[in-house]
Parts: C-alpha cells; sequence; structure tokens
C-alpha cells in the first residue's frame, strides 16, 4: 500500500498551490461570489495554458493523458483556494460525460476546444421537486420526424448562465413510465427557447433554473444511446461526487491549518488558546476528519483510476466527507470565536462551502442508502 | 497512491485466510468466547493453531528470518493479524508486537537469542508491565523501584492491570532504577522479568468483559543483569517507542461482528418486517461500514509509514482512539438494533446472535482505557501531530 503521492502528484499539486494562491486571493473570491459572471476569462485562460482542464483526456483530444487520481490532486487544491468559476461543470460534468459517451464525431470536436479554454459545459440533471434517481427525471423530449423537443425545467444546473453547452437528460414520452428511458442531449445553449436565471444560494455559486420552452434539437444532439443514458450520468454522479469529495478535503485541510496557526498565536489567561485541552481536542478531531476523508476519497479514487468496481467507495467517502467537512468548518469557527463570525473574515467561505458541497450529488444520507443497497440490505 | 496489498502479500493473505477456515473450527471459537480475545493465547486448541503460525512465519512475516521472520513488509504483520482478528483468533501479542521491535532495537546479542525466536513462534508471550496504582495515564511516575546489587537488580513494587500474566511467561518491566533525578522519566529502566522468581504474586482482577486481568506483587524479586533491556535509565524511552507500535489495533473483530449483525438484520423481523429494511437500520448499518473501512485505512497507514522507515507517532494514537471509540459505537448500534433481544446473554434461547454483541457491549468499555486512554491519545496527536504547546 502507499498513502502518498507520487512524483507527479506531488509536482501537481504544488504547481496547482502556487497559482491560486497568485491568482485566487480571499479578495477574488468575494469578489466573484457578486459578479454576476462568477469568474475572470482571464484566469480561466491561464488555467487551460497549464493543461488543467484537459488534465485528464486523451493527447488526440488535446489532453494531458492524466489518471482520475491526477484530477483529483488538482481539484484538492482548488478546494483550499475556493477557486470560482466553471471548471467543476465544464470538466467533470460536460467533458467527461462526452468522454463517457459522446461519439467520434463529439469527442473530437469538443473534447479539444474544452481543453483549450474556449468552451464552457455543463450538464441539466435535477428537476423541481426531485433528487438524483432515475425516476425522478420527467422532462419530456418529444420525438418529431428529424428532431426532439424538449420542454421543462431543471434547477441547481451549475454555471449553466455562462455555459456553450448544456448536457440535459431527459425521457421519450413514449417511454415516460419505463426506467431505461433517459437520453442526454447535447443543448447549444443559443437554442431559442432557453431561459436561464441565476439562484441566490447559500455560497454564492452560480447554480441556476434552466427553462426550456420547446427547444428543438437535432438527431445528432444526442450524446450516448437513445434511452440508455442513465448508466453514463450514474458514472458521472459517482466521479463527480468524489470531485466533490477532493475539494472538500482541501477546504478542510486549509481550515484545519489556519485554526492550528490560530490558537498558537492566540493568547488568553497569559498563554495560548493552543494549549487547553478542550481546543486541542477539537483539533485532534480536525485533524482526524481531514485525514481519514484524505484517506477514503483517494481509495475511492484510486479505485476509479485503477477500473475496478467503485459504487460502494463512492457512496462511503461522500457521506463520510460530508459529515466531516462540516464538522471541521464548525469546529473551526468554535476555535476562532468571534472573530470569524466577522464577514471580513475568510474562514466563512469554508462554512458556506462546505455546506453546499455536502448537499451536492448526494448527502451523507443518500450515500449511506445507496451503501445499504450495495451491502445487500 | 496504491490501497491494495503486493502480489506477494495477497497470495500469502489467500495462503492464511485459506489456513485459518480451515484451523478456527467451531470448537476454538468456543474455547475463546468465554474468555474474550486478547489474552487467551494459552487456550490448548488457539494457542495449536498459533504455533502452526508461528512456525511459518506469520506471526512476524516482518522479522528477519533467524528471527523466525520470513523478511517480508511490516504490512503483511498488519495484514495477517487483521484476519486472525477476522477469524476470533486471539490478535494482540504483546511480546512479538509490541515488545518485540524494541527488543529487536535495543536488546542484546543475548536477550535477542534468548527471546525473539520463541515470541516468533508463538511458544512464549510478554505481560507488558507499565501501569502501576499512581502511574496509570502518567507513566512517568512509576514508582517500582530495581536496585543495582552487583550482578542482579532487586525488584519491588506493584503492578495494576498487567494483562496476561495469568498466561504469559514474562513480563516486560518497566521500574525505577535512578530516584535522584528530578526529571522522572530519565530514571526508569526495562527489564525482562520471569514472572515463576520468588516473590511474584499475581492476583486475578475479574473484569466485566469476561476476561481477568491482574494485579501483581514483586517483593525481593532477583532479576539478573542480562535481563536489563538496552541503556540504564532509557527505560521511558524505550516504552514511549513501544506504545507506538502498541497502538496496532486490527479491525478484523469488529468487522466480524459487523458482518455478522448485518447478515442478521437481513433475516431477522420485527413487527413483520426484515430489520434490514428499516431506514434508521440501515442508516446506523451503513455508517459503521464507513468507520470500519475508515479504521482499517488507519491501521494500514501505520504499516506503510512503518515500510517506509518512518517511526509511527500521533498516526498510531488516531488509530486507537478511532478503533476504540468505534468498538463502542458498533456494540451500541449493535443493541439498539437488536432491540430488547439484545441485552439476552449467549446461552439464552432467545439471544440472537448467541449474545455476542451483548458480551462485547460490556467487554469494549476497555477500549477506550488500555493502551492509552483516549484522551491520552488526542494529547498525543495535539502535541505531536499539529504541535500545540503542552500544558500539564
Amino acid at each position: 500500500m502507499d498513502f502518498g503521492l507520487n512524483e507527479i502528484g506531488e509536482i501537481l499539486k504544488k504547481s496547482a498551490r502556487d497559482f491560486l494562491i497568485a491568482e485566487c486571493p480571499k479578495s477574488y473570491i468575494k469578489e466573484m461570489a457578486k459578479d454576476e459572471k462568477g469568474y475572470r476569462p482571464e484566469i480561466w485562460r491561464k488555467m487551460a495554458d497549464l493543461g488543467w482542464m484537459g488534465l485528464m483526456f486523451p493527447q488526440k483530444y488535446g489532453g494531458g493523458e492524466g489518471s482520475f487520481l491526477d484530477l483529483v490532486v488538482l481539484l484538492e487544491e482548488m478546494g483550499r483556494a475556493c477557486l470560482p468559476g466553471p471548471f467543476f461543470s465544464t470538466v467533470l460534468l460536460g467533458g467527461m460525460t462526452i468522454l463517457d459517451a459522446g461519439n467520434e464525431k463529439q469527442k473530437s470536436e469538443l473534447l479539444p476546444l474544452i481543453a483549450q479554454g474556449k468552451l464552457i459545459v455543463t450538464m441539466a440533471l435535477l428537476e423541481p421537486h426531485s433528487t438524483y434517481s432515475e425516476e425522478n427525471i420527467k422532462m419530456e423530449a418529444i420525438d418529431s420526424s428529424d428532431s426532439y423537443m424538449i420542454t421543462g425545467t431543471k434547477l441547481f444546473v451549475p454555471d449553466a448562465h455562462v455555459s456553450d453547452y448544456i448536457i440535459c437528460a431527459a425521457r421519450n414520452k413514449s417511454r415516460l413510465t419505463n426506467k431505461d428511458g433517459i437520453s442526454l442531449f447535447l443543448v447549444d445553449t443559443k437554442s431559442p427557447g432557453i431561459k436561464t436565471t441565476l439562484l441566490k444560494t447559500l455560497a454564492g455559486d452560480k447554480q441556476c433554473e434552466v427553462r426550456f420552452e420547446k427547444v428543438k434539437m437535432s438527431r445528432e444532439s444526442i450524446l450516448g444511446e437513445l434511452h440508455r443514458g442513465w448508466p453514463c450520468v450514474q458514472r458521472i454522479i459517482h466521479k463527480a461526487a468524489i470531485s466533490k469529495c477532493a475539494e472538500m478535503i482541501g477546504g478542510a485541510q486549509q481550515v484545519l491549518e489556519m485554526t492550528v496557526d490560530y490558537v498558537k498565536q492566540r493568547i488568553q489567561f497569559g498563554r495560548p488558546i493552543g494549549s487547553f485541552q478542550s481546543i486541542q481536542n477539537y483539533c485532534v478531531q480536525m485533524l482526524t476528519d481531514v485525514e481519514t476523508s484524505r484517506f477514503i476519497t483517494y481509495q475511492a479514487a484510486w479505485k476509479i483510476s485503477e477500473g475496478l468496481p467503485y459504487a460502494n467507495d463512492v457512496a462511503m467517502a461522500k457521506a463520510w466527507v460530508s459529515d466531516a467537512y462540516r464538522r471541521v468548518v464548525t469546529l473551526g469557527h468554535q476555535c476562532f470565536g468571534g472573530t470569524a463570525y466577522m464577514e471580513d473574515h475568510s474562514l466563512h467561505l469554508y462554512l458556506t462551502r462546505a455546506k453546499a458541497a455536502e448537499l451536492a450529488f448526494g448527502d451523507a444520507d443518500f450515500h449511506r442508502e445507496s451503501l445499504a443497497l450495495g451491502m445487500g440490505l | 497512491m496504491n490501497f491494495k496489498f503486493t502480489d506477494e502479500e495477497e497470495k500469502l493473505r489467500q495462503k492464511v485466510i485459506d489456513f485459518l477456515r480451515k484451523e478456527v473450527t467451531p470448537e476454538v471459537v468456543a474455547e475463546q468466547q468465554p474468555l474474550y480475545r486478547q489474552f487467551n493465547q494459552w487456550a490448548p486448541l488457539t494457542s495449536r493453531i498459533i504455533r502452526k503460525m508461528g512456525e511459518k512465519g506469520w506471526l512476524v512475516p516482518n522479522w528477519p528470518r533467524k528471527y523466525g521472520g520470513l523478511d517480508m513488509s511490516n504490512t503483511t504483520t498488519f495484514m495477517i493479524h487483521d484476519e486472525m482478528s477476522y477469524f476470533h483468533l486471539p490478535d494482540i501479542f504483546m511480546g512479538a508486537l509490541w515488545a518485540g521491535p524494541t527488543l529487536m532495537k535495543y536488546g542484546s546479542e543475548e536477550l535477542k537469542n534468548e527471546f525473539l525466536l520463541p515470541l516468533a513462534r508463538g511458544e512464549i508471550e510478554f505481560a507488558v508491565s507499565y501501569t502501576e496504582p499512581e502511574a496509570g495515564c502518567d507513566l512517568s511516575n512509576i514508582q517500582m523501584r530495581a536496585i543495582d546489587k552487583g550482578d542482579y537488580f532487586l525488584l519491588n513494587g506493584q503492578k495494576m492491570f498487567t494483562s496476561a500474566a495469568s498466561c504469559g511467561r514474562y513480563a516486560w518491566l518497566a521500574a525505577r532504577t535512578d530516584i535522584e533525578n528530578p526529571k522522572k522519566h530519565r530514571g526508569i529502566s526495562m527489564f525482562i522479568v520471569d514472572l515463576k522468581s520468588p516473590g511474584v504474586t499475581i492476583r486475578l482482577m475479574q473484569t466485566i468483559g469476561d476476561w481477568a486481568n491482574n494485579e501483581v506483587f514483586y517483593d525481593d524479586v532477583k532479576v539478573p543483569k542480562k535481563y536489563l533491556v538496552g541503556e540504564l535509565n532509557r527505560g521511558f524511552y524505550y516504552m514511549m517507542a513501544a506504545l507506538e507500535y502498541e497502538r496496532m489495533f486490527p479491525v478484523g473483530w469488529w468487522r466480524r461482528i459487523f458482518d455478522d449483525l448485518v447478515a442478521y438484520t437481513k433475516e431477522a423481523k420485527l413487527n413483520g418486517k426484515a430489520l434490514g429494511q428499516n431506514t434508521l437500520v440501515r442508516q446506523k448499518l451503513a455508517q459503521l461500514a464507513i468507520e470500519l473501512e475508515i479504521t482499517r485505512l488507519l491501521y494500514y497507514r501505520i504499516a506503510f509509514l512503518i515500510d517506509k522507515g518512518i517511526a509511527p507517532s500521533y498516526e498510531s494514537s488516531m488509530e486507537k482512539l478511532f478503533w476504540g471509540e468505534l468498538s463502542q459505537r458498533l456494540s451500541n448500534v449493535g443493541l439498539q438494533v437488536l432491540g430488547l433481544y439484545g441485552q439476552l446473554k449467549q446461552g439464552s434461547k432467545w439471544a440472537p446472535l448467541d449474545g455476542i454483541i451483548e458480551r462485547h457491549y460490556r467487554s469494549t468499555i476497555c477500549e477506550t482505557l488500555a493502551a492509552g486512554t483516549s484522551e491520552i491519545q488526542k494529547n498525543i496527536i495535539a502535541q505531536r501531530g499539529l504541535e500545540l504547546p503542552v500544558n500539564y
């Protein structure tokens, strides 16, 4: 067994950290939370120049041939920096889905553009009153002779307001009751009938309501097999959940470091508060949560990279990390006292992102139930 | 990053599992049960299996061949003990796993030749003897005196909670050899003491977990000079180093209980419905599965560090802390899931899983106390893992 990163992983981690320290200060994050776009295109271009968007695409699509594990290393650093912007949607929800389900034409057209930072893509999955399950995708795609037409509302679509394409999961009317009726459509956001509204969120991240009103799509816009889209969605949800965990462990690590530095410096009763056992116990809980979260996330990511079965590992990781990151931030707040309750401070950036990440791609209860199913219960 | 065993390790693991499937018969399990898990290597059937494993080098495969090992990785040793634990065999070998590495590093050639091979073969066991009535968590406060009498040391004092003193042949014992030094931890030395020596009195202390611990009295016990381990007055440091190895607690035993519990909930019905269909039960069992996996990772992280040549530090404490607290959550959830039936003891007609969880509920009270309480582990993690200031 090897619990450490390999040399490439270490180099990637360091270069990502250096870049993000320089380009993504806390002032930028706070500014972008209020900015309508939510990111600055020049930083996006620099990230593309570093090869981040295409990190794990094959070389023939302009990618870096990296592994899923490499991507996880990068995402950990992004989570540490609270990097705003559509990287997660474009690479995980867009790029990975196209790589998974796309035909040769779609892959060779779109993936190089993503790798170059010229294309922003996202996925529209959830609908009002639904969660991450096949049965709850009700949006209809009506089949007419040469095209499909979709109508309905999708919610919590990340970065849809800046996306060039939305991969939309919809169901054919004739198959409305069947379990295997889901198809994935690659929708050009310039198509008539699409209305995107930004939702006001806890973390100031850009999640949208997307309304599709008789949006017409050609047959070529189907991604993958007709009516057989769900297994792909399932794989992407799993990978997205682990990618979310990666961001979360990066954030949790940063909160731990900030907190430990603070309690060593903050003097009360004539000594650092970090010498008090109550505070030490909180810090120990935080360290334990951070390290265990990292191991369980990396184990799942490693299995994905190695092509081993990973469903139960993903469920374990997302359930554990969802609870652990929230514990880490709330204990961090307790150690910081009133000072971090102020908006000037940066700890609350992690508080809100921890909660948003906890809810995304299944919270702890959701994944514990998946695991129970996986255990044959 | 790599979360699997090497091919060589995996091959051996399969061999060990095949061996255990064959050898650990219901009679062996029955023999173990009234004694609880740790300190009963010497129950006859169990002892035979342990010795067979020892002969193959399986108890300490990381040791050199000349001392009875296989020159393999530490991960191999951790892995085999995890499997043994899953099969309800004793999983704590104080002599081989805790004292052994210290003995190998600091002991004289004579001591190594006398003890390492029998420890590796499972022929003898050490009773770790640090704790005293006034030296629990605060081990630097050891009072037992060892006075240099020329060709021997004269031992006087009392040890408490000496697990395995009744079945181990030797004590791995810390005693005070310097009372002048104001730094108390610099006046302690480590000895190997034959528990059959004149002047040793062992008194059983029955635990609430169905096994007996011991109180050991030493009255003018003569310990030959050669049984001083390493240097005089360095014992506290050896003890601390050994404690880091001591904190390797396999999760196999808990996983076995968990697997049995899960299997039970798939079959057993409450109000006409399988227990395992209840949402709350599913949530609790899934959470335990996750925490068992976390403990497994913390456990193998220690082996990974040792294999890389890094002495484990706070990492061992983290595993012990998580492991101990999980053992109590496991028994608590177990009893919650079993409801009223969970309280029934082994042998009772209505007892689910033959009362194992009822027993576990009592016995695991010890797991957050022995080998360093949870609070001590937290101190170590805070001070060594996070470099927070000491304040006591």
